[in-house]
């Protein structure tokens, strides 16, 4: 029994050991083919490149970076983006996975932080001033490329530096497209109905009316972000919902719900509340329901991100989902949010080993070279050029393939994203989306000026007063809990819940980045 | 006949071994994290951890005592708390007796077996089985409801709802599991007090109520005391996972407001300090009940 034990403990230490050497084996061949292809074709620039770093890597160097842990697209130690790293910097990359959102506060007081780290603006804001990441600011010369890369995007640049100036964190670009939210409906129920495209929320409630009365257990508008879908609505009522940057004055903040605008908003949502025409569960639908909703001839109308329009599609065996261009709430523009910008940034950590490591990393990703290989992959290895365009092999069926397979478009794994790569598995008529939401964007995006760790401090327990108090209330109005007689006696109520303190500071903020950026 | 300390423990050694993983488990785990609550008297930085953080008094007690949020959230969480003591405290009680009545063996067995499972559920799978049963669009009990010709209800965004659903659920789940300890206790009644009774007399309800009931009072008195402390220790994740901002009115209570603070907004002093104070009280509380209980009974936990 014991001798049994001992024989497939040897048997599986050697297939790990070939398959190891396998791994080995493969790599050199698809680098080598990749140089002689380079030759005849026209990423010649890239295999030049290669050459050249092979024959001068630097010294070998091992970095942890903290990342994601979607279920989407599982981490796995093999994606050729850690490959791609390894063979162009040297640098073997290890992932540590966040599992919640209060992963990274637990890896920064653990005092063993990954080197790199994937993070939001507002982690930096909490974590940075404390000292926990490092200043880049001051590290630019060892990074040539990412100073090219912040010189060029100055709207990157102004989200990342803190109120005294440090850079403790790089956020990412190029991606973003994937991410935003736009509207889209069921085109073939519109065109068997002989039912036109709503072009206001007047003419969206008429249809939905109508799409109510042929299908009686419908619920024609649906939505699945419970409050926070009124960052998608507002930019249709010309505001979003709390602080932003007022686009009528952009030196003045402005808080959305005290816009007239707002009240036509909540009012409309009521009435579709009341009417039917939204589910009940506006407010917890989760993903699963909202699937079934969408695929079972139950909703018509929806918000989502723009890449669910294919997924979904992909999946109704009978009817097509199409983009839909925002209907107009206020105002005389449809407008979508300002989407196209990314939420994850890349940190060092304060406290690591292998900083210089770290910035070398940051260096590559952020180099054009690193875009273009994080995002495409290799040539031979990924895509082939066909008639001077790149076509990526048959293995990638869907552009969420290039995550699950290679790791491609994954926090962390880029810098700055090439989006054409992206777009290139999404079948032709998927595409339209893609073209069209850009056309619609609200002139100033949903975000607010950073603060100094002392504002930050201040602020915490008032922002929660006031966040939870106006979703509450909101809530109340929009299931039809609270009369809309009372709006204005609730915008009143807004400053006993600290509205002025949190105006005033973020103003301040905003004067000091604009007298900064001057 | 005194002997000296020394010679106790080499005496008594195997034993005191098979104590020390009990012993370092709560030193390492309830003693040394306890040290923690210093940050509640500092601005804590979380880089610099507690070595280096600036003491501050009582800065985040006051703040604390300032907000007017305060109020309704140790409100929520005092309430949501005595309503799970007082219906769901004696569930499992009444469960136990009507098990014990039960002559049926098999039968009782199976029951029983049946009324432990759902213990056995994490919250957060209880919770979406929840969110499903009770929607109004596509769950059970509101298509039930419809059927019966009324409109459904929309639970899990009302706050009036939030404290029903909270503890009915908690005594679905956690009754059957309860009643083990009182079972216990029941099975060491002197059967001779029951064919006593019954030559006196007694019918199935005076046998209830004047022998099994008094027989495992001290077993009752001792879950009241340890149940008290559970008034203001809700656990947070069932109260996060199906509080909304519909219900929000009802359903923040202390360890979801000390969750947002203090770990999604890094407020770790503020965080601690709350639940600071609470610690005291509840340790007040079980305190004085103790206390309490000694005076009138003589059962007590110490």
């Amino acid at each position: 029994m014991k001798s049994l034990k001992w024989t497939w403990a040897a048997a599986a230490a050697v297939a790990l050991t070939v398959s190891g050497c396998g791994n080995n084996n493969n790599n050199e061949p698809a680098a080598s083919s990749s140089d002689a292809s380079g030759a005849s074709q026209s990423a010649s620039a890239t295999a030049s490149g290669s050459a050249s770093a092979s024959a001068a890597l630097p010294e070998p160097a091992k970095i942890r970076i903290f990342t994601e842990n979607n279920t989407a697209w599982p981490p796995k130690p093999d994606w050729g983006v850690w490959k791609w790293v390894k063979e162009e910097t040297n640098i073997d990359v290890e992932q540590v996975l966040a599992t919640g959102p209060e992963s990274l506060a637990l890896a920064v007081s653990s005092g063993d932080m990954p080197d790199v780290l994937s993070v939001f603006p507002n982690d930096v804001q909490k974590f940075g001033s404390q000292g926990a990441f490092e200043d880049l600011s001051k590290h630019l010369d060892q990074m040539p490329n990412v100073k090219a890369f912040l010189d060029s995007h100055p709207d990157v640049m102004s989200r990342v530096v803190s109120p005294n100036g440090e850079i403790y964190s790089i956020i990412n670009d190029g991606a973003g497209e994937g991410s935003q939210m736009v509207w889209f409906y069921r085109d073939d129920i519109f065109k068997k109905n002989n039912l036109e495209v709503p072009k206001t929320w007047d003419e969206l409630y008429t249809v939905a009316k109508k799409l109510k009365e042929i299908y009686p257990d419908s619920y024609p508008f649906l939505f699945r972000h419970g409050l926070s879908t009124l960052d998608t609505f507002g930019p249709s009522f010309d505001i979003y919902p709390e602080f932003y940057q007022d686009p009528a004055d952009p030196t003045k903040m402005k808080f959305g719900l005290e816009d007239p605008n707002a009240k036509t908003m909540v009012e409309w949502l009521n009435k579709f509340v009341k009417e039917k025409l939204i589910p009940p569960d506006w407010l917890t639908m989760d993903y699963k329901a909202w699937t079934q909703f969408m695929s079972t001839n139950k909703a018509f109308v929806t918000v989502q991100f723009i890449g669910q329009i294919e997924i979904m599609n992909s999946q109704l065996t009978d009817g097509h989902l199409q983009f839909m261009a925002p209907p107009i709430g206020a105002g005389d523009k449809p407008y979508l949010p300002k989407g196209g910008q990314e939420g994850y940034g890349l940190a060092v950590a304060s406290t690591s080993k292998n900083m210089d490591a770290a910035f070398r990393y940051l260096d590559y990703i952020f180099s054009e070279k690193g875009k273009d290989i994080q995002s495409w992959g290799k040539e031979g290895e990924t895509y082939t050029v066909v008639d001077g365009k790149r076509k990526f092999n048959d293995n990638y069926k869907e552009a969420n393939d290039l995550r699950v397979i290679s790791g491609i478009q994954t926090a962390a794994t880029y810098g700055w994203f090439d989006f054409n790569a992206w777009l290139s598995l999404v079948k032709p008529e998927e595409q339209y989306a893609y073209v069209e939401a850009p056309k619609y964007r609200f002139p100033v995006a949903y975000s607010r000026p950073n603060l100094t760790a002392d504002e930050a401090a201040a602020l915490s327990t008032s922002n929660d007063q006031l966040w939870k108090f106006w979703t509450g209330e909101v809530t109340k109005f929009i299931n039809g809990d609270r009369p809309l007689t009372e709006w204005d006696a609730f915008i009143k109520e807004l400053g006993k819940h600290d509205l002025e303190k949190v105006r005033t500071t973020y103003q301040t903020a905003l004067d000091r980045q604009l007298a900064n950026t001057k | 006949m005194k002997q000296s300390v020394f010679y106790r423990i080499k005496r008594n050694k195997v034993y005191l071994l098979l104590l020390l993983p009990t012993l370092l488990y709560y030193l390492l785990f309830h003693y040394v994290p306890m040290f923690g609550i210093v940050v509640s008297f500092m601005d804590y930085n979380l880089f610099k951890g507690v070595w280096h953080s600036p003491w501050v008094g009582l800065k985040h007690y006051r703040m604390f005592l300032s907000n007017p949020d305060a109020w309704l959230i140790v409100r929520n969480t005092l309430l949501l708390g005595l309503y799970k003591f007082i219906f769901a405290f004696p569930a499992p009680i009444a469960l136990a007796v009507l098990f014990y009545e039960m002559r049926w063996k098999k039968f009782r067995r199976f029951v029983q077996s049946v009324s432990y499972l759902p213990y056995f559920l994490s919250s957060v799978v209880l919770s979406s089985v929840m969110i499903m049963l009770l929607s109004p669009s596509t769950g059970w009990i509101n298509k039930a409801i419809q059927s019966l010709g009324y409109e459904p209800i929309n639970f899990l965004q009302r706050p009036e709802w939030f404290r029903t659903i909270y503890i009915a659920s908690d005594i679905w789940q956690m009754t059957g599991y309860g009643t083990i300890i009182f079972l216990a206790a029941l099975a060491a009644i002197d059967p001779q007090l029951y064919e006593a009774a019954r030559m006196d007399g007694a019918n199935r309800w005076k046998q209830t109520v004047h022998v099994t009931i008094p027989g495992i009072i001290p077993a009752i008195v001792i879950m009241f005391i340890m149940s008290i402390s559970g008034i203001i220790n809700i656990p947070f994740d069932k109260a996060f996972l199906i509080g909304n901002a519909g219900n929000m009115d009802t359903a923040d209570i202390i360890t979801t407001y000390v969750y947002r603070i203090g770990i999604l907004g890094g407020g770790m002093s503020y965080a601690t300090a709350i639940n600071l104070s609470l610690g005291l009280v509840t340790m007040l509380l079980v305190y004085l009940t103790n206390a309490a209980s000694r005076k009138v009974g003589e059962t007590s936990l110490w």
